[in-house]
């Protein structure tokens, strides 16, 4: 270890030698490359966490560009956790960077898990967050908490005692997730770059906090962070005890996360070749089911407008198309609309979702 | 009594912070019920409450100036 790269944490009263080696000696899972993830690999890999491991499965789009920082216009395209590992590795050649190009599933979490002291969450959709905080929590690992929405955010720390309380973890504040489309739709996605930014980087100093053992770390406690006053407000957590954890790895295989892309749900995510692909056929119809004041429109001749408010008056009648593809602005409510469709027809018509939406594959919806 | 109001996220945008005059209102199961009367959106929606700054897990008797928060989850990221 070169003590020149971290001599001014070093120096810092109350951290010195011994708290920079606990940091090296760290392994440290960050899940999500993205507007909470890229500043979290920043800190954590300059601070000088010895493995630094970054799961996406994602690929980066230039509507990603203003709040995931790691990454430049000519990354369009890339995969993340590629240009995440590479940019990280420049920065400091001291420390080992581990890709895990996958998405996380029930299959596969507790073996990446297992290989980690600290798994930090900077997801963006609540069937991961569940997931991981089970896992989590299955394995017994401490889990860094850091949420956004709006103009504000969520950071915690679960599956950490403390000098007062055991354990606590996700569920104990929020037993269940919320209903597809409660909370996280399309429409609401819109963040200021800099929000994520800021819980990301909090994210951060607690994982240092929590490896170096300095500070009160966030430990059984949830903070919430309001960028437009710059207030914040801390509330203690306790066992909240009605709600199911899985206590074994059989228990966890058999949870019901929601996963979209572990089947066999009937109905299929593609991506935009795949679209082209059904576009072709006679026999698909293509279904927008975003708001009508929503933009960018696309051409009606081509695109059939059912806003989810009127999808249950469209689900009614009957029409003779037998592929139908969903399509919203990122992916989301598409996946809802494919679920219900799924639960009317069946077998009887094949059934897609867009993923990512109109966003992720922009350039095909707006070429002239 | 009176008690503060704070409240996050999604639901800030209909519940303001406030301080409200409660009557007849002694524990935060009452509580619950008032605040799902006067604001409906909040019966279809996942919350905490916390009353002075503790996550409320149980029934838990409200006392005069006390703070409740209403906290929606996020996942955003």
């Amino acid at each position: 270890m070169s003590a020149e790269r971290y001599n001014r944490q070093i120096i810092l009263k109350g951290f010195g030698e011994e708290a920079q080696q606990q940091l090296l000696r760290a392994k440290v899972l960050v899940i999500g490359a993205g507007g909470l993830g890229c500043p979290a690999l920043q800190y954590l890999a300059a601070a000088g966490i010895g493995h630094i491991g970054i799961v996406d499965d994602d690929t980066i789009s230039l509507s990603n560009l203003h709040r995931q920082i790691l990454f430049t216009t000519a990354d369009i395209g890339k995969l993340k956790v590629e240009v995440a590992a590479k940019r990280l590795q420049d920065m400091n050649t001291q420390i080992g960077i581990i890709r895990h190009p996958i998405r996380l599933q029930k299959n596969n979490i507790l073996d990446i898990l297992s290989r980690y002291d600290y798994i930090l969450d900077g997801t963006d959709n609540f069937e991961s967050r569940y997931l991981i905080n089970d896992a989590c929590a299955l394995l017994n690992k401490p889990l860094i908490f850091a949420a956004v929405s709006g103009f504000e955010g969520q950071l915690a720390i679960f599956n950490t005692p403390d000098h007062l309380t055991p354990s606590t973890n996700y569920r104990d504040i929020f037993p269940i997730p919320p209903d597809k489309g409660e909370v996280a739709n399309c429409a609401e996605n819109g963040v200021l770059g800099v929000l994520p930014g800021i819980l990301g980087t909090m994210a951060a100093a607690e994982t240092i906090k929590l490896i170096a053992k300095i500070g009160q770390p966030l430990t059984n406690k949830i903070l919430s962070y309001n960028l437009l006053t710059q207030e914040q407000y801390t509330i203690n957590i306790s066992h909240g005890g009605s709600y199911t954890l899985p206590k074994t790895v059989d228990e966890f295989l058999n949870m019901d996360y929601q996963d979209t892309s572990e089947g066999p749900q009937g109905y299929k995510e593609i991506d935009a070749s795949e679209l082209v692909k059904l576009q072709q056929l006679e026999s698909t119809i293509l279904i927008d089911v975003r708001e009508r004041h929503e933009v960018p429109i696309l051409d009606k001749q081509i695109f059939t407008q059912v806003p989810m408010s009127e999808f249950g008056a469209f689900m009614s009648k009957e029409f003779y198309q037998k592929h139908v593809v969903l399509i919203c602005q990122h992916g989301i409510r598409s996946v809802a609309a494919a679920e219900a469709m799924q639960e009317k027809y069946g077998d009887a018509k094949k059934i897609y979702s867009l993923k990512g939406g109109i966003v992720k594959w922009r350039d095909h919806f707006l070429k002239p | 009594m009176e008690i503060e109001l704070i409240s996050f996220g999604k639901i800030a945008e209909f519940i303001n912070n406030q301080n409200i005059e409660l009557d007849g209102i002694a524990d935060t199961d009452a509580f619950k019920q008032y605040l799902e009367n006067q604001f409906p959106a909040l019966k279809s929606m996942k919350y905490k409450l916390a009353l002075n700054k503790n996550i409320v897990q149980e029934n838990t008797e409200i006392t005069n100036s006390a703070t409740i928060a209403i906290m929606p989850p996020f996942s955003g990221g």
